[in-house]
């Protein structure tokens, strides 16, 4: 059986519409031992990556999913008659990274960042499963605290919430800004 | 060269107060942690008094940002009696802020490349399954029996609910931007389910009155499969009728 492992947690992996997580997966195969399971996982990882596929697993939010190649878009969109799929507006944007760095954080420390309301894009983004409710702040209005959610990783294709651009990176725009501006000039 | 006719740029182009402030303070090329706060009010003021009229809702944030300025210029100008050295520079508030807002910002322009990366994979989730399903023949829902359902739920609503008070006002604008938000996640809307969680008649009106601009736009459409079944709105272009 277990030569079969390989081919079990392809199964599994396959089946979910979310990122399977590796907890997820020992949970259900319950009769492997736990290295067995890694070591199926990371044969399977190998395969895909080595093969010459149309499909891959890309790890997202903690977990294990399908894809399919980025090269393959055009093609895919002709097949489902999509135009476009839909991208964040950039207050949309701006309100997630508010609250991606700042977390746990309510709507007036969301509005006070940004220096906007941000009240109906919080909407927009509870609706579009973006972020979370994750209770209310003992203050003054009990306001709601905010987290981003696990949907949130899978949009942006992080495996954690660690993997957020960093600091570095974040300067590195910005310098890239000011040079671009003194170029410019 | 730089004189203020260049800034011809529309107050909606910015997602902020803090947005425009930032500009300015990259098209002067100024440091900002040592912003010249009469020049950039200046800025600032003649930037707003382009606009002939402010929007109170949407640009009220614009004046408090204004406000701020003035009264961090104010400050700064003031006789003081202690020199200035043992206190903390005015400006401090706003460059911390300033600074936070940038980084938020840069942050989201690299989050939104990883999206564009991000969105080019399918994933099985993101599939619209209505490609896919046999396309059914629905009728459109005429405008009468949309309104008469409407009527009806909300009738079976008021006997169910205390009544609430509120003040919230609700925006047929606002209400679209929420309708369509739904489609960015379902196929369709659920008629029913949509209108019966509304939390207000008024809140009802006004997404009632949304659904009926986006229909008359002929940007959604309402279908049933025969009379008393479900009423379902999709967007016009996905919707699975016959193509004519």
């Amino acid at each position: 059986m277990k030569e079969r492992l390989k081919e079990v947690v392809e199964s599994l992996i396959f089946i979910s519409l979310e990122p399977l997580s590796l907890e997820k997966i020992k949970g259900v195969l319950t009769e492997f031992p736990e290295e067995d399971i890694d070591q199926a996982i990371k044969e399977l990882l190998e395969s895909y990556a080595a093969d010459e596929r149309g499909i891959q697993i890309i790890q997202a939010a903690g977990g294990y999913l399908f894809s399919t190649k980025s090269e393959h878009d055009a093609w895919i969109k002709r097949l489902l008659r999509v135009e476009r799929k839909n991208k964040l507006s950039s207050a949309a944007m701006e309100t997630l990274s508010a609250i991606a760095y700042h977390q746990p954080i309510t709507l007036a420390e969301i509005s006070a960042l940004r220096g906007v309301d941000s009240s109906q894009t919080l909407k927009t983004l509870l609706q579009k499963k973006m972020i979370n409710i994750i209770g209310r702040k003992k203050s003054p209005g009990n306001p709601l605290i905010y987290r981003t959610s696990n949907k949130f990783l899978t949009h942006f294709g992080l495996s954690d919430i660690k993997d957020l651009p960093t600091p570095e990176e974040i300067s590195k725009i910005l310098e890239e800004e000011k040079n671009f501006e003194k170029e410019e000039n | 060269m730089e004189n203020s006719a260049s800034y011809q740029v529309k107050l909606e182009v910015f997602e902020g107060p803090l947005d425009l402030l930032l500009f300015l303070i990259r098209k002067k090329k100024i440091d900002i942690h040592d912003i010249p706060m009469a020049t950039i009010t200046k800025e600032y003021l003649e930037y707003l008094n382009k606009k002939e009229r402010i929007n109170l809702d949407r640009e009220a944030e614009f004046l408090l940002i204004a406000a701020l300025l003035i009264y961090i210029k104010s400050q700064m100008l003031l006789p003081r009696e202690k020199p200035i050295e043992d206190e903390k520079d005015p400006r401090q508030l706003l460059v911390d802020r300033l600074l936070d807002y940038q980084k938020i910002k840069a942050a989201s322009l690299l989050l939104k490349e990883k999206e564009e990366k991000e969105l080019q994979k399918w994933k099985r989730a993101s599939i619209p399954f209505q490609s896919f399903e046999k396309e059914m023949d629905s009728l459109e829902v005429s405008l009468f029996s949309l309104a008469e359902s409407f009527f009806t739920l909300m009738k079976r609503k008021e006997k169910e609910e205390a009544q609430i008070i509120k003040g919230k006002e609700f925006s047929i604008e606002e209400k679209i931007q929420e309708i369509l938000a739904v489609f960015e996640e379902n196929s369709f809307l659920d008629f029913f389910d949509y209108f019966y969680e509304q939390e207000s008649f008024e809140e009802a009106l006004a997404s009632f009155f949304a659904l009926l601009e986006l229909i008359k736009s002929r940007i959604v459409i309402a279908l049933q499969k025969s009379h008393f079944q479900p009423i379902k709105v999709w967007l016009r272009d996905k919707a699975p009728v016959k193509r004519t």
